[in-house]
């Protein structure tokens, strides 16, 4: 067996012990409780899983509608890329699906940029094309609630005419726009109580301290501050999963909270990692997989062509 | 619907959104290059690509689906369906992937599913999962029997199996095979109703006593009477062998069926039958041998020297001459023929004719046989020989042109548990004509319908024979050996066998060319043993104690003091039932506990009254 080079060792182990340390820094559940409520940071709601004749009126208004996005690029060295992007909004009670498609290559876009710059552009195209789904769903398939797969914030900031008119349409229509966000990275919560966490949870993202604070279907309404305007959250943990999520309402929804709460808890499978189940269909449908990918190249471009963009990294034997 | 995945010349897969499929269904594939193809499924399968759900290595919870279905999802609408199709015949080149694939209208596929008309078919039953097919089908072709299904008779929707009269001529025998509780029985019963119906001459081999036509099913419209159709006969009661007519072979096999004979004694009965015997003088000649024999010459010359009766004198002269004659033959053989002799005697099987038989046949009706096994075995023999002999010597008539001969008609032979009469590996006495008319049997117009559990058991020659065979659940590995030995059943169907509802079969017959999955029909008439051997028991006590009860009716209140009267009384009434004190009070503890009489303690002993 190869033998570990001795300074890796050592270095890793240092960095592990940190780690160690800074976890054991974190407030346990009780007082953490405490702190939150003490200090005005939200308020907590236990919710249940509905009964069927509770989730009656939402199949009756529309159901429930998914939006999701994905992207992929072909293997190749920046500008030499295709990205392809779809984004899908799908109702339980409709059988219409949405689609919309992009594919952008850095090469073929008239100005010439570097590689953030296109990484920017390949982001804000992808949330413009679920806005775009987002917007069909709601006036085409009219859901009770549209779910969207990320935060509302992101959809603000990356496609923000299409959001402006996404977000009229969901107040005039009644219609609950919810984003669900699987990787908090927030730190709203550090930020409120930073004069009573220890040194190194003065930075800590908001999952960290929540982690395993909450019960199942367990929510903590976070009272609105200047950090997230025109946005209601809540950290939410819907599964046996400890580390909770995050979902952002409207604030001129925001008297739906719970009940958005109690439905999310109620379609989402108690041993899974916390996301509601309709999103992971819409997400496995929209999903564009390498082997997709691979056939498009194969097919449009032809075996010699997909030949001159594959990296010689990818041709690593050993 | 349409072709998915890796194609062969011989089998594509099939998937479909809407529609599950079925085993042996039959589809048709319109390759854009090779017209249509015809196919049969041999294996469905269903796939949903999210359960058992595992998204992201989630675990999704059935509470969760039905959240969903609520919300107006059903997760099934996700379900793909896809078949293994084996083409009917093997395609040119792979067929196209991609290519469409439909449901066949009947005239698609008429030639492969039905190769009769109702007039001149045996409706067994139904081609199964044809429904859809059925439904285009001409209108004389539908819902012509019943089948039973899921606890409910109903009338066919599916295409029926119409086995072809004509075809026998070139495919003569059938084969029943499946173990019991197959619906083997329900499968004979069915094809000698359809003889009936078409007035086939048929004889019945029935060691069951199961073969009786007279019950009609209940809740079966228009189902046809058979009463006149068939005439039972029991062996040695309504038929029998005719002694006068028996050949020295013939008179060998009957002997041995009672027990086999040892060589001395089969040279016996060689020597000692004469042509033109009649059962007393052959019997007699027997006895008397028998009587010397033990006697010995020296005391029958002694006695004969003394003063006797005349007709003592006569015995003892006819006991000298038949010493002289047969000198050679040891006692014990003539007591073991005439032991064996006395056994058939006892049967009555010498009282009897075969005319009968022959009677039902030329008036085209279904002659069933009843006796027990070993009896069945003697007498068919006798019985099959004879009859497959008149037919033979008519036809063989004819073909010399000769004036023709009395008429006999061409029929079918039918029997159960067949492995009887032409076992594998030893001889019986029925083996030898069975086995010619499986061989030979079709120029003259002799068909063999031949049922068994044990396929493995039945002579081969035969079983080589059968050309059409239906074959119900068998669950044996050997037998199921036997049957892909002899039938172009594939691995496939072998391995279904095993689990086949009762009632279900596939035929393999070279008219269709490939094996098809039917269920038989309902039978219209009903066996006399369908009664629970259970059920039977309730009802028999029921019935007695009903009786009972009512003999004892007039005379309750009884005491117990008071039970020998009663009994005398009953003795007078119903000396059938042999009462005595004792049973009376076991009889009485009886009705007291079925609540149907009282009982009460009183100062002058018990009571039992209403």
């Amino acid at each position: 067996m190869e033998r570990l080079n001795e300074t890796l060792k050592t270095e890793f182990s240092i960095a592990a012990a940190a780690l160690k340390n800074r976890l054991k820094d974190r407030p346990g559940k009780e007082r953490l409780r405490d702190l939150i409520e003490k200090n005005g940071v939200g308020r907590f709601h236990r919710s249940r899983k509905m009964t069927n004749d509770e989730l009656a009126p939402f199949s009756e208004k529309g159901g429930i509608a998914g939006v999701d996005g994905s992207t992929n690029n072909t293997a190749g060295t920046f500008p030499y890329v295709i990205t392809v992007q779809q984004a899908l909004a799908m109702s339980t009670a409709a059988k219409e699906e949405i689609y919309r498609t992009a594919v952008l290559c850095p090469l073929f876009m008239g100005e010439s940029m570097d590689e953030a710059e296109y990484i920017e552009r390949v982001k804000s195209s992808l949330a413009t094309l679920e806005a775009m789904a987002a917007l069909e769903a709601a006036e085409k398939l009219k859901p009770a609630v549209l779910l969207i797969d990320g935060s509302l914030v992101r959809l603000k900031i990356e496609a923000k005419s299409l959001w402006e008119e996404l977000k009229k349409s969901a107040i005039d229509r009644g219609i609950l726009l919810v984003g669900v966000v699987e990787g908090i990275t927030t730190k709203i919560i550090s930020s409120a109580l930073r004069e009573s966490l220890p040194e190194t949870m003065k930075e800590a993202s908001d999952w960290e301290l929540l982690f395993g604070a909450l019960d199942e279907g367990e929510g903590l309404e976070i009272v609105p501050t200047g950090l997230k305007e025109g946005f209601r959250t809540v950290f939410m943990r819907t599964s046996a999963d400890p580390k909770p999520i995050g979902i952002d309402l409207l604030e001129e929804q925001c008297e739906y909270a719970e009940l958005v709460e109690s439905l999310i808890f109620t379609l989402t499978p108690r041993d899974s990692r916390g996301i509601p189940l309709w999103l992971d269909l819409v997400d496995k449908k929209v999903k564009l997989s390498d082997a997709l990918l691979e056939g498009l190249l194969k097919t449009y471009l032809g075996e010699d062509y997909s030949e001159f963009l594959t990296p010689k990294r990818a041709k690593r034997s050993l | 619907m349409q072709v998915v995945g890796l194609t062969t010349p011989q089998e594509v897969f099939v998937a479909s959104r809407e529609r599950k499929f079925r085993i042996n269904e039959i589809l048709v594939i319109d390759d854009p290059n090779q017209g249509p193809l015809i196919g049969e499924v041999v294996e469905a399968n269903s796939y949903n690509r999210f359960i058992p759900l595992s998204i992201n290595h989630d675990f999704v919870d059935s509470r969760v689906i039905e959240s969903l279905e609520r919300l107006g999802y059903s997760i099934s609408d996700d379900e793909i369906n896809i078949a293994r199709v084996k083409l009917r015949n093997e395609a040119s080149f792979p067929v196209a992937t991609g290519a469409k694939a439909h449901l066949p209208e009947f005239s698609e596929v008429r030639e492969l599913l039905v190769r009769s008309t109702t007039e001149d078919g045996l409706a067994l039953g139904e081609i199964k999962h044809t429904e859809e097919t059925a439904e285009t089908m001409d209108e004389d072709l539908k819902g012509l029997f019943y089948v039973y299904s899921r606890g409910e008779k109903k009338k066919t929707k599916n295409v029926p199996f119409l086995l072809d009269l004509k075809s026998f001529q070139q495919y003569p025998h059938i084969g029943i095979f499946g173990g019991s509780g197959s619906g083997k029985s329900y499968g004979l019963r069915v094809i000698m109703e359809e003889l009936m119906l078409k007035g086939i001459p048929a004889i019945m081999l029935d060691p069951h006593y199961e073969m009786d036509f007279s019950t009609r099913e209940e809740g079966l419209e228009d189902a046809p009477d058979f009463r006149e159709s068939f005439k039972k006969f029991q062996i040695g009661e309504d038929v029998g062998v005719e002694f006068l007519a028996l050949g020295k072979r013939d008179l060998l096999d009957l002997l041995s069926a009672v027990k086999p004979l040892t060589e001395a004694m089969s040279s016996a009965v060689e020597i000692l039958h004469r042509r033109g015997d009649s059962f007393l003088s052959f019997s007699s000649r027997l006895e008397l041998l028998a009587e010397a024999l033990e006697l010995g010459r020296i005391r029958i010359e002694k006695a004969l020297q003394q003063d006797l009766e005349p007709e003592e004198r006569e015995k003892y002269k006819k006991m000298k001459e038949l010493l002289e004659e047969y000198p050679n033959i040891p006692l014990v053989s003539v007591q073991g023929i005439a032991w064996r002799l006395r056994r058939l005697q006892a049967s009555g099987l010498f009282n009897h004719n075969i005319k009968p038989i022959k009677e039902a046949l030329l008036q085209g009706k279904l002659a069933v046989i009843q006796g027990p096994i070993w009896l069945l075995q003697v007498f068919s023999t006798y019985l099959l020989a004879n009859l497959y002999r008149c037919r033979r010597d008519y036809k063989d008539g004819e073909l010399r042109g000769e004036a023709a001969g009395e008429y006999f008609p061409p029929f079918v032979i039918a029997t159960d548990e067949a492995h009887n009469f032409a076992p594998k590996g030893y001889d019986a006495p029925s083996k030898g004509i069975i086995t010619e008319i499986a061989q030979e049997g079709r120029k003259y117009g002799v068909f063999l319908v031949l049922a068994t559990q044990r396929p493995t058991l039945l002579d081969e020659t035969v079983t080589a024979q059968l050309n059409t065979k239906i074959i119900f659940r068998t669950v044996r590995g050997h037998d199921i050996a036997t049957i892909s030995e002899e039938t172009d059943i594939g691995p496939e169907e072998a391995k279904r066998l095993p689990y086949l509802p009762s009632g279900d079969a596939f035929v393999s017959s070279p008219l269709f060319g490939r094996t098809v999955a039917i269920r038989v029909r309902f039978p219209y008439t009903r066996s006399p043993h369908t009664l629970n051997p259970f059920d039977e028991i309730k009802d028999y006590r029921r019935k007695a104690q009903d009786r009972l009860l009512d003999l004892l009716e007039k005379h309750l209140p009884i005491y117990d003091t008071n039970l020998l009267k009663v009994v005398q009384a009953l003795d007078a009434e119903a000396p059938d039932l042999k009462m005595e004190v004792r049973t009376l009070k076991d009889s009485l503890e009886d009705l007291v506990r079925s609540g149907k009489v009282q009982k009460e303690e009183t100062p002058f002993g018990t009571v039992y009254y209403r």
